[in-house]
């Protein structure tokens, strides 16, 4: 079955980006193969609009956190970008900070924060998904 | 085709962490996941320095099983080693990386210049049981800890018994086979329990042998020792209790490490005296028939199955029904452990299963004609089965549920008085 892989990178060669500098995730698509599908760009403000997440309440300023990246980690930021790839399998970026990491496991999203290339990235996790959706052992 | 085991025995090999634990000052460094740890932790006791809850545990997840979860052991041992104090660092290895194929033996080796000794043990749990990983942890330690000595102390005798913790009464055991050892006029050497530990480690080269006091677990690690240090050994299968097999074990002993006879039947006289001026204090308990059951059964790893069953039929003059092996006893070793329970004195043979599975087990029970109440010795797993039969039940394996010890033992004379006195409370209450 196909799939899509949310990945942070800035230039499509490394996961060089943290989750809070994402402005524009690239979103690969797995099925006989892998393919770049599209880039979904990040609109600070409009995702938490129509996100249902537990900030909603006016306390929680979404906008003083929305900036560009910029390294913050609100829950409202948070909630809109993890809205915004929902449809995904898994996330790759070079770190994912604790809340992104709950909200992504609530969604059954693996999070996998590593530093590497896109391509070791995608070929690992692929192989890997191959063989436990096929009841495959891991090893060797 | 996959089957359901029911009421198994032993934990993984993983549940070597408590081997680890029982050396003093020993830390297990655990490369597994998070629950891994936490479900083989039980309450027989800590090691009395570390807590079970600090173990270092690198709780891999899905991310190291993609991408490895190497460096997250690097860094697990690297920190272990800066903030906590042990003498002793045993990596231990959980299924996943073992799965994935994390290389943990290159990362262990990193450490080789390290100020404290740091040791890997694969301990899988699709590998085997915790026998089999307590074997893996004393394989580690002559592995990659221990060199070949040409100093040699002159009686000096590694003990070896059966599994720490695994073993409710592992510490009053060995601590109880040193001290018949030394009555010998050898130098007992053990490395589990209070102040053994490292120095202890350090003296196994230079014994003059090993001595190995269990129907199986252990004999890879004797053959080990005796290849790379060069160290004889000689492999005592019974877990002597009471008298007859105390009596035997000493001679044996004496005779392999070259003792005087008459110092070795001094020694044993001396016990057998008071052994059974003891039995003779309570010749009216036991020849009152009604008090004891005619037939008993023992369900137990190899060491207490075999060792109680020995007892029970030579010092006390009771019946065997089957007893039970739950240990899941390597295959090759059963034919020599079954043999061992056809040696029995006044010519009795007893019918012995290595059988895993408590549900079938339980059905033999049942389904037996004990010639009365059955006498039961086995782990928890028995008390209702033998209460539904109105039999007599002792909880000397695991699960303990209904026991509690410190340093108690069955091992030697006194442990055998000490059984004696808990079959018999057990017994008694029937009257009360
Ligand atoms: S069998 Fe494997 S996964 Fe299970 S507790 Fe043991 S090491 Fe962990």
């Amino acid at each position: 079955m196909a799939y899509k892989i949310a990945i942070g990178s800035s230039d499509g060669k490394i996961v060089d980006l943290k989750f809070g500098e994402v402005n524009k995730f690239l979103i690969y698509e797995v099925g006989d193969e892998v393919v770049l599908s599209e880039e979904r760009e990040y609109i600070p403000g409009e995702a938490e609009d129509n996100s249902a997440d537990s900030c909603s309440s006016s306390s929680c300023d979404t906008k003083s956190c929305g900036g560009n990246g910029g390294g913050c980690q609100g829950p409202g930021n948070v909630a809109g970008k993890v809205e915004l790839i929902s449809d995904c399998r898994a996330v790759v970026c070079k770190k994912i900070g604790f809340q992104a990491q709950k909200q992504f496991e609530k969604k059954a999203i693996s999070v996998f924060d590593v530093e590497c290339e896109v391509k070791e990235a995608l070929d690992k996790i692929t192989f890997y998904y191959k063989r436990i959706d096929n009841h495959e052992s891991l090893r060797g | 085709m996959a089957k359901l085991l029911d009421k198994q025995r032993y934990k993984c090999a993983l549940g070597a962490m408590q081997t680890v634990q029982a050396i003093d000052r020993a830390l297990p460094i655990l490369h597994s996941g998070p629950g891994c740890a936490q479900k083989l932790s039980e309450n027989t006791g800590s090691s009395g320095y570390f807590s079970p809850n600090i173990f270092p545990c690198t709780s891999i997840n899905e991310k190291d099983v993609v991408f490895g979860g190497v460096k997250k052991l690097d860094s697990t041992i690297e920190n272990a080693l800066k903030v906590i104090d042990a003498d002793l660092y045993i990596v231990l290895t959980g299924c996943i990386p073992e799965i994935v194929g994390d290389d943990s033996g290159e990362v262990v080796s990193r450490y080789e210049d390290a100020e404290k000794p740091v040791l890997y043990a694969p301990t899988a749990g699709f590998k085997g049981n915790n026998f089999k990983g307590h074997e893996q942890v004393v394989d580690a330690i002559v592995e990659q800890y221990l060199k070949k000595s040409d100093e040699k102390i002159e009686g000096l005798v590694n003990i070896w018994a059966d599994v720490p913790y695994q073993d409710l009464f592992w510490l009053g055991n060995i601590r109880e086979l040193e001290k018949l050892i030394s009555e010998l006029g050898l130098i007992p050497n053990t490395i589990f329990g209070y102040k053994r530990g490292i120095e202890n480690i350090n003296k196994i080269p230079k014994a003059q042998f090993n001595l190995l006091v269990s129907p199986w677990v252990g004999l890879g690690n004797m053959k080990k020792m005796e290849r790379k240090l060069g160290i004889p050994y000689l492999h005592y299968p019974t877990l002597p209790i009471g008298a007859t097999e105390t009596s035997k074990f000493l001679r044996a002993v004496g005779e392999f490490a070259g003792v005087d006879k008459d110092k070795v039947e001094a020694v044993i006289s001396e016990h057998e005296d008071y052994y059974y001026y003891l039995i003779g204090r309570y010749a009216d308990l036991f020849l009152e028939n009604r008090v004891i059951n005619k037939q008993f059964t023992v369900v137990a790893d190899a060491q207490y199955s075999l060792g109680i069953t020995k007892f029970l039929v030579n010092d006390l003059g009771l019946v065997p029904a089957k007893q039970f092996i739950t240990d899941d006893t390597p295959k090759y070793y059963r034919d020599k452990i079954a043999e061992e329970f056809k040696k029995l004195n006044f010519g009795i043979e007893a019918d012995v299963s290595f059988e895993t599975d408590g549900y079938k087990i339980h059905e033999e029970i049942k389904t037996h004609d004990y010639h009365g109440y059955p006498l039961v010795l086995g782990g928890y797993y028995e008390k209702e089965v033998t209460e539904s039969l109105k039999g007599n039940f002792l909880n000397v394996s695991w699960p303990h549920q209904d026991k509690v010890v410190f340093d108690d033992f069955y091992v030697g004379y006194t442990g055998g008085i000490r059984l004696i006195e808990d079959i018999y409370t057990v017994a008694v209450q029937r009257f009360n």
